[in-house]
């Protein structure tokens, strides 16, 4: 894929993930901070399909966001074929780890393995 | 000195003292993406507790409602305004919002890209950034 496809990626997930993550953080504010992590109020938002749709979509957008941002980085510290083609690799290999371990968590909770 | 001897190599990548605002705003910005990177890994971690049941949930929500757990919090909350703020401005930035209108290149060569407006950017992001931190820590120390 062309950098510049990538880029656009990039700046793509980064604002859908801003707004998607204000609700996810205003949801922890609506009824206050600790009572919002309580056990059967954690439960209830995994139960909510539209709020793990919304959870689904943030765990993909960031870790997407995120580990391209690592593979920037490190590429910026040192170039070379082999290097350059190992770090694109593990990257979305941790990237599709991450997204399926987190829906892991989501659907095992959404349908009631608790 | 030779050229090997005088690059730098990462440290000075990381050296922010020599460019001003702008390689201070590239230094936190890698800085702050790979700490939010290392929350979000712990964070997906930390809620995949939920599937041990009330107990376990609760033991490691635990370790996470402390002085200290709140501290880190409203670090990740600083990191993640300021990687937010920072990050529009260069996205504007590379779609040519601000950047100044091309001109002929004239001594002392400042870059057009390096100016009030950009400079303004960085300073509102951490700025909004430490009233995001303060805010944080009220909600968390409030309760």
């Amino acid at each position: 894929m062309k950098e510049s496809t990538i880029m656009k990626i990039h700046y793509g997930t980064a604002l859908a993930a801003v707004g998607l993550v204000a609700v996810h953080i205003l949801m922890r504010l609506t009824t206050g901070f600790a009572d919002s992590l309580e056990y059967e109020n954690v439960l209830a938002n995994y139960r909510s399909i539209p709020y793990v749709v919304m959870l689904e979509l943030i765990l993909i957008l960031l870790s997407v966001h995120g580990f391209n941002g690592l593979r920037v980085i490190l590429l910026e510290i040192k170039q070379g074929r082999v290097y350059e083609k190992a770090v694109s690799y593990g990257c979305m290999v941790a990237m599709i780890g991450l997204i399926a371990y987190g829906s892991r968590t989501i659907i095992m909770t959404n349908i009631g393995m608790v | 000195m030779t050229e090997d001897e005088n690059r730098e190599g990462i440290k000075g990548m990381i050296n922010p003292g020599r460019y001003g605002i702008e390689r201070v705003a590239y230094l936190l910005m890698r800085l702050s993406g790979l700490g939010l990177l290392g929350y979000f890994i712990a964070h997906i971690y930390e809620t995949s507790n939920i599937l041990r049941g009330r107990m376990g949930w609760d033991e490691f929500l635990a370790l996470t409602q402390t002085t200290e757990g709140h501290i880190f919090l409203a670090l990740v909350i600083g990191m993640c305004v300021f990687h937010t703020g920072n990050g529009i401005r260069i996205m504007l930035g590379h779609g040519g919002v601000g950047v100044g209108k091309p001109a002929r290149p004239d001594y002392p060569y400042e870059p057009a890209s390096q100016n009030y407006r950009h400079k303004i950017g960085i300073y509102s992001s951490i700025l909004l950034a430490a009233v995001a931190m303060m805010y944080g820590l009220a909600v968390m120390f409030g309760e």
